[in-house]
């Protein structure tokens, strides 16, 4: 399986990991797994790419990918992508436990992509949506249609699994109605 | 309380006084729910047996209600149910049953007098609670299957023995199936020998074929096709009753001289009598005696001025009074000469016998006539009814104890309206109860016309279908704590349902009521309790 990158920084919150190229950055909003032990599993809430020399900003040179990759192979070394996930859950024992892992994820572990399967047996639960909810950043919104959109698809687009997840998201909003009605409306786009 | 039980939701709040509340779980479909419903709440130490007697639909967010999903977004629709909009579901706590009593013991089942704790679990009930609380027609003859509670199968019974100590109703609008109401009822008193009938049947159903509720050609069994010889039919009009193949076995003919004033004051509002009209027949009676219905009718009407002035009335009332009661001539019952046998000893020797007597009006089915053969004979058999307790309370001897006799009136708001039930026969044995041996079965349309006392005096009452306000508030007269049993009543199906409360059943039910058919007959030439069969081939040969 394609590693989707390493982790660079680790709390029991969240992690920080670098993408080694740019095929296997994960996409927002999916699931992946530490592979630590216990088996630690997150959920991707920003993807970014930035320089590694600190005294170079990238400039615009007017060519396309495939020139630039021809004409400056170097800046290609120097810009990195990376992404941000926040830990939902870990894996012991058989059974997904959907709370913080006791410690933070080793540094330097590998971040893989989870399969439809295990995203199917995870989202068997439905405690995690409260520790993306908790995200406060802006963005959880964003996150949890991403997530669930993708989880859906694993799903086959099971209309009862949409029924689940949306029952759940409604007593987390509580009387956000608005909120619950926007968020289903896109899951469903 | 077994797995087997389908769970509907849980208490969530609720009083003594005004009923409980449940919230249906999100997997029930609140149409599934019907008011008048019988439930079990588990609660931690008693079942309690409850009637659903209303519902609604609540949400959280009234937010949700101004900006409803659309229509095609049903996703979500169910999202929403059960957890922003939910449906609440009222419910009456009927009896209690300790749950802590130990399987071999009968459980006592008690009146409510507690409520469960929060959040007990409510399910449907099952056919062996309904046997629990209703009886089965297998513990005796005092139980009468009349019916199912809804969408169960388990059989309603009635307690007959209960039933026949107090006069009973059955009530419900036109075309509801009140008749059939009555004819399963009658049918179960005859069959388990619990009381005597007279039946005063103004449309000739009870005793010989009968049409099927909804029209058509189709006929059912009358009471005398089911019981044959237990059933005497008595007729008014012999002509119409051999019309329809139907060998009478009496012929009811009525003296000039056995009708009172007192038979003649239930006319008064038929008649459209004054009062000044029937004072003046208190003055022909006590110069005639009881010759003067005669004498009256016989009188020219161009002599009525001298008539009035030799018993010293005024001649308009009694020529308003003769104009009137002259429609009674047109009755052929009505006969100037004591008939050979007279009519109100044939019935006392057939209820001595135990015999349960059908009395036909035949053509005769005008208010009027139906008015005046009722009281004229149920005043008499009353009379003789009081002579006989009395002999019996002298004697004690368990011979001449009187027979327990029901008499079933149809258009009862026409005997028991406040005006009436205090003059008629009618209203004194509604009230007098069984102290005489002599009960009513009331049976009618409009029971917002019955006076208040008599109403609430009814020990059971049978009610299907009712709109009008007015007559739902009379039937719960006398009733506590109504205003469940209101709503129930208003949502009766017009066919085969019926609300049964009162003295004969532990509990309010609504019912479905038994089918009228060809099961039935054979359950009733059933000797129920030998479970002895008669020779049935016999028996259809009869039909």
């Amino acid at each position: 399986m394609n590693k989707s990158g390493e982790v660079l920084e680790s709390s029991t919150r969240e992690v920080m990991a670098e993408c080694r190229d740019k095929d296997s950055i994960p996409p927002l909003g999916s699931l992946v797994k530490i592979e630590t032990t216990p088996v630690i599993l997150a959920v991707v809430y920003n993807v970014f790419t930035y320089c590694i020399e600190p005294n170079r900003r990238p400039t615009a040179y007017g060519l396309s990918i495939e020139e630039l990759e021809e004409e400056q192979p170097q800046i290609f070394e120097l810009l990195k992508t990376a992404f941000q996930a926040v830990i939902v859950g870990f894996y012991q024992d058989g059974v997904y436990h959907q709370f913080s892992p006791p410690l933070p994820p080793s540094l330097h572990s590998f971040v893989y992509p989870c399969s439809e399967e295990e995203l199917k047996s995870f989202t068997e639960g439905k405690d995690f949506l409260r520790m993306i909810m908790n995200l406060n950043r802006g963005q959880s919104d964003e996150i949890i249609i991403s997530f669930v959109r993708q989880a859906w698809t694993a799903y086959k687009r099971d209309k009862l699994f949409l029924i689940d997840m949306g029952k759940e998201l409604s007593i987390l909003f509580k009387d956000d109605y608005d909120r619950l009605r926007s968020i289903m409306r896109r899951i469903m786009k | 309380m077994t797995k087997k039980r389908k769970r509907l939701g849980a208490i969530t709040k609720g009083s003594l006084v005004e009923g409980l509340e449940m919230k249906l779980d999100s997997a029930q479909s609140i149409e599934e729910i019907k008011a008048g419903k019988f439930i079990v709440i588990d609660g931690e130490k008693n079942q309690f047996f409850s009637m659903i007697t209303d519902m609604r639909l609540d949400s959280t967010n009234p937010e949700i209600l101004l900006n409803p999903p659309d229509e095609e977004n049903g996703i979500m629709r169910e999202i929403l149910s059960g957890t922003n909009t939910y449906a609440t579901v009222c419910l009456k706590p009927m009896l209690m049953v300790d749950k802590t009593t130990c399987p071999e013991e009968k459980p006592e089942i008690r009146p409510v007098k507690s409520i469960p704790a929060h959040f007990s679990g409510v399910y449907e009930a099952q056919d062996e609670d309904v046997s629990k609380i209703f009886g089965d027609e297998g513990l005796g003859t005092k139980y009468f299957n009349i019916g199912t509670p809804l969408d169960m199968k388990s059989p309603v019974c009635l307690n007959l023995e209960r039933f026949v100590e107090r006069s009973n109703g059955i009530f419900g609008k036109s075309g509801t199936g009140k008749t059939f109401l009555t004819r399963l009822v009658l049918s179960g008193l005859v069959r388990n020998s619990k009381a005597v009938n007279l039946i005063f049947d103004m449309h000739n159903e009870y005793g010989w074929d009968a049409r099927k509720e909804g029209g058509g050609s189709a006929f059912v069994k009358g009471l005398k096709q089911l019981f044959n010889e237990k059933v005497a039919i008595f007729t008014l009009d012999p002509d119409s009753t051999r019309g329809r193949e139907v060998q009478p076995d009496f012929t009811v003919q009525i003296p000039y001289n056995q009708i009172e004033v007192d038979d003649v004051l239930p006319l008064e509002e038929v008649l459209n009598l004054t009062s000044t009209a029937l004072e003046s027949s208190y003055l022909i009676r006590s110069r005639f005696e009881k010759e003067w219905l005669r004498t009256l009718l016989d009188q020219d009407s161009r002599d009525l001025s001298d008539f009035a002035e030799e018993i010293g009335a005024d001649a308009k009332s009694i020529g308003a009074l003769h104009r009137k009661l002259s429609r009674l001539k047109d009755f052929k019952f009505l006969t100037k000469k004591a008939p050979q046998v007279d009519a109100v000893q044939k019935i006392m020797e057939y209820i001595e016998k135990g015999k349960h007597i059908v009395l036909e009006f035949g053509r005769q089915s005008s208010l009027l006539c139906y008015l005046l053969v009722a009281n004229i004979l149920t005043r008499r058999i009353h009379h003789r009814y009081i002579k006989k307790t009395e002999n019996y309370l002298c004697t004690k001897n368990p011979s001449d104890e009187p027979k327990h006799l029901v008499i079933t009136i149809e258009e009862a708001h026409k005997f028991l309206n406040p005006c009436a039930a205090k003059q008629t026969i009618f209203g004194i044995i509604a009230r007098e109860m069984r102290k005489y041996y002599v009960s009513l079965l009331v049976v009618d349309q409009r029971p917002s016309g019955i006076d208040d006392e008599v109403l609430s005096q009814l020990g059971t009452r049978i009610t299907s279908q009712l709109n009008d306000e007015k007559d739902i508030q009379a039937v719960l007269t006398g009733v506590s704590n109504t205003a469940g049993l209101r709503a129930v009543l208003a949502s009766l199906d017009s066919k085969q349902q019926a609300l049964i409360l009162g003295h004969a059943v532990p509990m309010p039910v609504v019912i479905k009521s038994r089918n009228y058919d060809e099961d039935f007959y054979r359950d009733m030439i059933k000797s129920s309790y030998t479970g002895k069969v008669v020779d049935i081939s016999r028996v259809i040969a009869r039909w």
